[in-house]
């Protein structure tokens, strides 16, 4: 009877989109690792037979080869501009713009994040501002970006910055809400100091929650570098593709549109890879 | 146990839930208590009587709204480790190992690093966990929880065990056995330990004193003195006294379970 009147800060709740996470499910012994093989054949499958009907209607003139180039000629001009060296040039200015300005979502939107889910009238006066920014896509903000920031790496770090921050922030914020009070308790009556308990409780405890909403950040953030450079930049891959097609080589376009495509993938599933190392703990303890 | 000095005084203390305002929940009402040093109080009654809410009081997780408590002559005004809790829900640190679990008061408390570890092998042993160390607490049973956490309870060797209806989500078997283990455990150690559970033959069985409390508001009803010996083993649950106190204390809580059971 007494537990809801423990919970003095993180639950007298505001109008929060409160997203439980289910319980990633296991990978487990030999069933998983077939399954797994069965997926991995399908998918590949499912690709092979969308390139080989895109290869064979450009072929067959079907579709015009100039308005979208056969996947041939797509590889072809992908290993072009590696040979050249104009890929791995675009692809790591974009990559950097994306850290760069994730990582600083990150300081900002996680610690914030934090913030408000710990003290209830931090949150009280932070959250109007961040419902009244979020509506705005970060689009909008570009013509105010290359105002304040000039054409650059400073807009587009801007641009993955506001893209990224509200997911992020949303991540903390719920995670920190959503920690069991006893857990807390716990760690209070143990002695732990304000640092420990943020740092061995809070944070790992809030880890699982918040794992999706920083993947999801991640590719927002991967969206917003290309946007920024198709307007305000004159390196990375969004830049690559505005130039060729001013250039009418729309094979390069379509490839700077795959490697933007498979490069998000990957990091994707790199996140979602250690997200699965983080979440081992967790199914169990939060049935 | 009555010539040993007054440990913990709970003095005319009240809890208001929303006091002033018109829905409020008066959780406790002028509550009286004088715990002595190494004794084992068991707090017992239906749900809203108050004992969980006092047990969270004296672990400084809530305040009283008036009336003191005191702990060797000094107002206890917040969590400290000397007075660990144990959960029902456990609450174990899911990402820790029950090794690392029991070692984080004594990470709090910055023992080294080989020291801690040492000690937390010992009290694992000490409830039988010997080889799990290194499981996570999903990995183990329920009643394996709740002694790791009964051992990282005591691990920083606080004064005062505060244990909240800790045996309440175990199994018949697994509860029994846990109750000799506790009572074995509290008497080696010689801690001051307040116990709240809705179990009769649970408190008669672990307690000193058994603490009667009624709902709406919480108080104190009665109180009952143990005859047994520590440490309590398994044959005293057929001991006259025994049978005849928990038939008592059914009798007279029954009334308030039934009540309870009606709303």
């Amino acid at each position: 009877m007494t537990t809801q009147a423990v919970r003095p800060v993180l639950d007298a709740a505001g109008a929060v989109p409160e997203q439980k996470q289910a319980p990633a499910p296991r990978a487990n012994s030999t069933g998983g690792r077939w399954r797994s093989r069965r997926t991995v054949a399908l998918n590949v499958i499912g690709i092979g037979t969308m390139l080989l009907l895109w290869q064979g209607l450009t072929a067959a003139g079907a579709i015009n080869s100039f308005l979208l180039p056969s996947p041939v000629a797509v590889l072809d001009s992908l290993w072009e501009m590696s040979k050249d060296g104009s890929l791995w040039v675009n692809l790591a200015a974009s990559l950097k713009r994306v850290c760069v300005g994730y990582l600083m979502a990150c300081a900002v939107g996680l610690t914030l994040g934090f913030i408000c889910g710990w003290s209830q009238v931090v949150a009280e006066l932070v959250r109007p501002i961040i419902e009244a920014l979020r509506p705005i896509p970060p689009l909008a903000w570009v013509p105010i970006a290359i105002l304040w920031f000039g054409l650059g790496d400073m807009s587009a770090y801007f641009l993955v910055f506001l893209g990224c921050l509200f997911p992020l922030f949303f991540g903390a914020y719920t995670a920190v809400r959503s920690i069991d009070r006893n857990q807390i308790n716990a760690a209070l009556c143990l002695g732990a100091s304000r640092w420990l308990l943020f740092s061995s409780v809070l944070v790992p405890a809030s880890l699982p929650i918040m794992m999706p909403n920083l993947r999801l950040a991640l590719g927002i953030g991967w969206m917003c570098v290309v946007t920024a450079e198709l307007i305000a930049a004159q390196t990375g891959l969004g830049y690559l593709i505005q130039q060729s097609r001013m250039l009418f080589q729309i094979q390069n376009v379509v490839a700077g549109m795959v490697a933007i495509g498979v490069v998000g993938f990957l990091m994707s599933a790199a996140v979602e890879r250690i997200e699965r190392r983080v979440n081992a703990w967790a199914p169990s303890e939060r049935n | 146990m009555t010539s040993s000095a007054c440990h913990i005084d709970i003095s005319h203390v009240s809890k208001i839930f929303g006091a002033g305002e018109p829905g409020e929940v008066v959780a406790l009402r002028d509550v009286d208590l004088k715990i002595a040093r190494g004794e084992f109080i068991a707090l017992l009654g239906p749900s809203g009587c108050g004992k969980s809410t006092l047990l969270s009081l004296l672990a400084g997780f809530q305040t009283a709204t008036s009336g003191a408590l005191i702990q060797n002559g000094r107002e206890i005004s917040g969590p400290d480790a000397s007075r660990t809790v144990v959960f029902q829900d456990y609450a174990l640190f899911g990402w820790l190992t029950l090794q690392k679990n029991v070692e984080f008061g004594l990470k709090a408390k910055k023992v080294p690093k080989r020291e801690r570890a040492e000690i937390a092998r010992d009290f694992l042993a000490r409830v039988q966990l010997s080889g799990f160390e290194d499981k996570l607490p999903h990995e183990v049973s329920g009643g394996m929880k709740q002694r790791a956490a009964i051992a990282r309870a005591m691990a920083p060797d606080p004064e005062i065990l505060l244990m909240d209806e800790p045996l309440g989500a175990l199994d018949a078997q697994t509860r029994v056995l846990l109750q000799e283990e506790i009572s074995r455990l509290s008497s080696e150690s010689g801690k001051t330990v307040i116990f709240v559970t809705h179990g009769i033959d649970e408190a008669v069985f672990l307690a000193d004193r058994v603490v009667v409390m009624s709902p709406r508001p919480g108080r104190i009803r009665e109180i009952v003195t143990s005859r047994l010996p520590f440490p309590r083993t398994a044959e005293m649950r057929a001991d006259p006294w025994f049978t005849s106190t928990v038939s008592n204390l059914w009798e007279t809580l029954k009334p308030e379970w039934q009540k309870e059971d009606e709303q």
